[in-house]
């Protein structure tokens, strides 16, 4: 194993010095510093010229210069971007957290979309859904992430802020929402026919009372969770989680997440009145992250609390409802400056914005700024998500159909094994292996390829850090950015050759 | 029995929480609804400029802060002599200081700054601060130059380190020789040049402060002390002392990924104060409480918000993110402004940069004497030919009228449309006449004939191969000089024109475009005279240099304008080349904004910030 790592990580370092070095002579091919002025009616054209030459030493070989950068790459100096002086490193700082809040979220979400979509879809081979999922997702597959921004914004950011103006969904579009949800519902459900029909039913049923309950209450002006909601939501976390966790038949389990649940709704007010009020100033992610454990541990010791020889299984299903219902009431509070955020001039009516990572001349404390960028968060979000979204559709579908047709899923379902312990223990958790060795290089082609999200929605990532240099002639940070993604696509290689190695006993890295 | 125990411990949470739920608890006010209090949120309001390149430098003069982008926020930070109004005339601005020429010969010009101007943190804006500008850019204080061994390392790295070295030259400045003179009061400082400078108007103002630079470098605390200390040392020329004044000059007003935390590196004399600045994402001024000048501005809050991508900036018009943006004009850009409808305003106008095509006088090609065995007739009628074909009228009916339908010819190598020299010297230089927009083919088969010269003639073209728009302009020169067979227009479209430029043995004609920062008489200089170093094509007219040569000390405007129309009526009776069109650009903003009236050159739409106004804030407030 170790020399296995150490082999991956010597050929590694040795790709990334040959790597570098092609891309600087391609850089230096590509971009000309003097450009500028050679258009430049300046008096003193001469002297700069000279000076800008002396200044990147640009009358030395490209080759002498590629050493002089990899040599300060080695003692840590990155270098400088000549047109403003910053030093590389500087620049790489708040580019890279910028990316990473853009990218994670992006991923996170649409790997649990992309894989549970795409079980489901595996799950109903050759139905109407599965080729519905198939469409859709060749559909946002195929499309072009600069032009699915550009609509984002016309509809999500400049047609929604219009439709906040005056919140009113006609009822003929509510109903019609319904049923195409219910028509969704009962394909993804499957079954016979009375049994499509119920499903169908309910989901519409469901769809159409939340739309009418949320037009109703006002809750467009004010979203909010509130009582109702989170304790509608959490009794719903609290059945899924169960389901799929433990089964619902495993009713200690299913008591530990509604006692969770309860607790949750029970401790929603002085959570939210006390509690946040008085930590407001003191607010940070660090506290977010500890509250969360909180939550998740006063889950885990409710499951242990109902004991039993499973007492495990109860304690993992609390720990997730806990925390879920836990994240609600932080959502919650975080919704519950929408009113003074919608209203300030700073937004003036129209909260989701197209460019940027925050809004100017906001201020507000700790929840209004959380507030912002989520609202900046979501349309770069959303792009990035249809379309790594569809690849994990394909590749979980595809996964699970394998797995599903091996000898030991027909064992399992012989020796009388529920469907639901068949699918979720021996189906599932197998059709994961492949996706763990596709995530890390997904990862860092999401990085690279938010490239044009970034740009197109001004944000200050790497992408965006990587283009701007490239137009200003900055080899320096254009160096930086590919030596850096060119680094994380190695580092991404060997992780998921291990992850491979220690997921499925049939490989062995042993060298 | 366990399960309603727990049930029961659940039952008692929440019970204890609905008792607690009946006190007022205190987060309760403040943060629901829209009626208690505001998260702390601010009630301000500001006109939001979409802007293409972030500001990154307080000293616009050093060698890395010269940038418009930096020159805009600076625009709005401090008050200078003068500034050009709507018609591209310089204006002074009497609230902040005069300056008058004492002499014409030598050149003799004394600034003054009244009594009343101070800086943001309260210090007087003086002499000392105009001496500064004079000792660093004029390069007179320079001492040592970096030398390198043959390996590329600086080998007297400590003599530069000690030795003064300020990073940028004004040319204009570098005429003054002599240590200018400051006032008794302190207040005015006199400027000698060696030689007349055409362009003496625009070479001067107010930099960075003096007493910041002085007492960041020389580690003294009192502003007055720190100016003395700087005073001194420019007039004595005092190495030690200057070194660490060239050095922080040079670095210390770079801005790293956050406003810094010593104020004093971001100073106002002006109208606005910079309040708070996010790296890559924005900047915003706020009005300057303690302004008394002449521009004190109505709008409270600017703020410059930058993003790259001209069609986002047209969204976020759209979506009340900004209120006013001057993104890169294309026809896409333009049909989506145009589709937002009424609440908007969208004024196309020209900018700074000219089309032109140049012909080469000295490579050995179609256009220069040498190929004719020195013919010099030859040549001309060639080149006369050649020109009289390029389609004018037609690139710009065809390619420039969609983004501005009032585009029009430029009919001059030297002035901008709509500058005051312009109208002077488009009608007497006879551009118009020798090479009309709508061609003349007859002239020009005429005059090939005349020339016995063997058609077809092969010109090599080169242009920016990447940009769309030259490609076009290529295609229609292309078909229109090949008319009749005189003009073989051979494609030499290359992406590294820029450098290619420089080699006119590689290509007998060229299309690019020059770019205008300033009205100054003196930036065509170094196009048309013989050597210069924009002059391309080697042409040499003796007549024009010696015209260049009296313009360059020539300080009356007048005069100035009648120079060159004499210089360019050499250049079109020599067939020098044309001027087509100026870049067209575009400006739009919201109806909330009034006043939005931008110019050809920097600082474009930000000249007349104290005549903005906003219709936000009542509506606001309402």
């Amino acid at each position: 194993m170790l020399t296995f790592i150490i082999r991956r990580v010597l050929i590694g370092l040795g790709i990334l010095l040959v790597s570098s070095f092609l891309l600087y002579l391609l850089v230096d091919l590509t971009i000309d510093p003097l450009e500028d002025l050679a258009q430049s009616t300046a008096t003193n054209k001469e002297f700069l010229i000279a000076q800008r030459i002396e200044q990147l030493e640009l009358d030395k070989p490209v080759i002498q210069r590629y050493f002089e950068w990899i040599g300060g790459i080695f003692t840590g100096d990155l270098g400088t971007a000549w047109r403003t002086n910053r030093p590389v490193g500087d620049l790489l700082q708040g580019a890279i957290i910028s990316t990473v809040q853009l990218v994670s979220a992006a991923t996170v979400l649409s790997i649990l979309l992309g894989v549970a979509v795409g079980i489901v879809s595996a799950l109903r081979q050759y139905s109407g859904f599965d080729y519905l999922i198939t469409f859709v997702s060749f559909l946002l597959f195929s499309l072009p992430s600069f032009w699915v921004a550009v609509l984002l914004k016309q509809w999500g950011a400049i047609g929604f802020n219009d439709f906040l103006a005056n919140p009113w969904i006609a009822w003929g579009i509510v109903i019609g929402l319904g049923i195409i949800a219910g028509f969704l519902w009962q394909l993804a459900i499957g079954g016979a026919l009375k049994r499509r029909l119920i499903n169908g039913a309910i989901g519409a049923a469901a769809t159409i009372g939340a739309l009418a309950f949320l037009q109703l209450s006002g809750w467009w002006e004010t979203p909010n969770i509130g009582p109702v909601i989170l304790a509608v939501t959490s009794v719903v976390i609290a059945f899924a989680v169960t389901a799929l966790s433990t089964g619902l038949k495993n009713r200690r389990a299913l008591y530990t997440a509604l006692t969770c649940a309860a607790l949750g709704v029970a401790l929603w007010y002085p959570v939210r009145f006390y509690l946040f009020y008085y930590l407001t100033d003191y607010m940070n992610w660090g506290v977010v992250a500890l509250l969360g454990l909180l939550a998740a541990g006063v889950g885990i010791g409710i499951g242990v609390l109902y004991r039993g020889p499973d007492w495990k299984q109860s304690a993992r299903t609390g720990g997730i409802v806990a925390f879920l219902v836990a994240g609600l009431i932080f959502i919650d509070q975080v919704m519950s400056v929408w009113g003074p955020y919608y209203n300030s001039n700073a937004i003036n009516g129209r909260p989701i914005p197209t460019i940027g990572d925050r809004t100017p001349n906001l201020g507000g404390n700790w929840w209004v700024g959380v507030l912002d960028s989520y609202t900046h968060l979501l349309l770069p979000t959303l792009a990035l998500m249809l379309i790594s979204f569809a690849g994990y559709t394909r590749y979980s579908r595809g996964s699970m159909l394998e797995v599903m047709n091996q000898d030991y899923i027909r064992t399992a379902r012989a020796k009388g094994l529920t469907e639901r312990t068949v699918v979720v223990r021996h189906g599932f958790r197998n059709s994961l292996i492949p996706l763990a060795t596709i995530v890390p290089l997904d990862v860092i082609t999401l990085i690279g390829g938010a490239i044009i999200t970034e740009r197109i929605f001004g944000r200050p990532g790497m992408g965006q850090l990587f283009l701007q240099s490239l137009d200003g002639a900055e080899i320096e940070p254009v160096m930086a950015y590919l030596l850096i993604v060119s680094f994380l696509a190695i580092v991404a290689n060997i992780i998921a050759d291990l992850i491979y190695a220690v997921l499925d006993p049939r490989i062995r890295v042993n060298a | 029995m366990k399960i309603r125990r727990i049930s029961a411990l659940a039952a008692t949470v929440a019970a204890g929480a609905l008792v607690l739920s009946a006190c007022t608890p205190p987060g309760d006010e403040g943060t629901d609804g829209d009626g208690g209090g505001n998260a702390g949120i601010d009630e301000g309001t500001s006109i939001n400029i979409g802007w293409n390149q972030p500001f990154y430098e307080y000293n616009s003069n050093s060698a890395t802060g010269n940038a418009t982008a930096n020159a805009i926020v600076l625009y709005l930070m401090n008050s200078s002599f003068n500034y050009y109004d709507k018609d591209l005339n310089l204006v002074t601005d009497e609230s902040f200081g005069t300056y008058e020429k004492v002499s014409d010969d030598p050149l003799t010009v004394t600034y003054t700054i009244n009594d009343d101007v101070t800086w943001s943190d309260g210090t007087p804006v003086d002499a000392a601060d105009m001496l500064l500008t004079w000792a660093a850019t004029s390069g007179h204080m320079n001492t040592v130059e970096a030398e390198e061994d043959e390996e590329g390392n600086v080998t007297n790295q400590d003599e530069v380190d000690a030795g003064v070295f300020f990073n940028n030259t004004s040319a204009g400045l570098a005429l003054v020789e002599e240590t200018p003179e400051i006032s008794e009061d302190g207040q005015s400082i006199t400027l000698v040049y060696t030689k007349p400078f055409a362009d003496w108007e625009v070479n001067f103002g107010v930099g960075v402060p003096a007493h910041v630079v002085a007492s960041h470098a020389l580690d003294i605390e009192d502003a007055q002390e720190a100016k003395d200390a700087l005073i001194a040392a420019v007039n004595d020329r005092d190495a030690a002392a200057l070194s660490p004044i060239s050095q922080f000059w040079n670095t210390g007003f770079q801005f790293g990924n956050a406003l810094p935390d010593d104020e004093s590196l971001y100073l106002s004399s002006g109208a606005y104060l910079l309040e708070e600045y996010v790296n890559e994402q924005y900047v915003t001024l706020v009005a300057n409480p303690d302004y008394t000048g002449d521009h004190a501005p109505t709008v409270e809050r600017v703020t410059i918000r930058y993003n790259e991508d001209p069609m986002a900036q047209v969204q976020a018009l759209e979506n009340g993110e900004v209120d006013v943006i001057s993104p890169q004009s294309t026809a896409d850009v333009l049909a989506s402004l145009e589709a937002l409808g009424d609440g908007y305003n969208i004024i196309t106008q020209d900018e700074g940069t000219y089309e032109h095509v140049d012909v080469m006088f000295d490579n050995g090609g179609p256009f220069d004497p040498a190929t004719y065995g020195g013919d010099e007739a030859t040549a001309l009628a060639v080149r006369q030919a050649f020109l009289k074909l390029i389609p004018r009228q037609d690139i710009i009916d065809r390619l420039i009228v969609s983004l501005n339908p009032e585009a029009e010819i430029r009919n001059s190598y030297t002035s901008i449309p709509g500058s005051p020299n312009y109208d002077v010297v488009s009608a007497v230089n006879g551009m118009a006449e020798q090479f009309p927009g709508a061609t003349d083919l007859d002239a020009a088969t005429a005059l090939i004939e005349e020339a016995g010269v063997e058609t077809p003639i092969d010109v090599r073209f080169l242009y920016g191969a990447s940009n769309v728009r030259r490609q076009q302009e290529y295609q229609l020169i292309a078909e229109s000089a090949g008319q009749n067979g005189l003009f073989n227009v051979i494609d030499g479209g290359d992406d590294n024109w820029g450098t290619l430029l420089e080699d006119s043995s590689g290509y007998d004609a060229s299309l690019f475009g020059w770019q205008s920062t300033s009205t100054a008489v003196s930036e065509s200089d170094a196009n048309y005279r013989t050597g210069g170093l924009n002059n391309f094509g080697g042409y040499s007219n003796a007549e024009v240099d010696a015209l260049f040569d009296e313009l360059q000390v020539e300080t009356d405007t007048t005069r100035q304008g009648e120079i060159l129309a004499e210089v360019e009526t050499h250049l079109v009776d020599d067939a020098f080349g044309v001027t087509i069109f100026q870049f067209p650009g575009v400006t739009a903003n919201n109806t909330e904004v009034e006043g939005i009236d931008p110019i050809s050159i920097s600082p474009t739409i930000f000249w007349n910030f104290w005549e903005w106004s906003t219709t936000a804030t009542e509506e606001a407030s309402s």
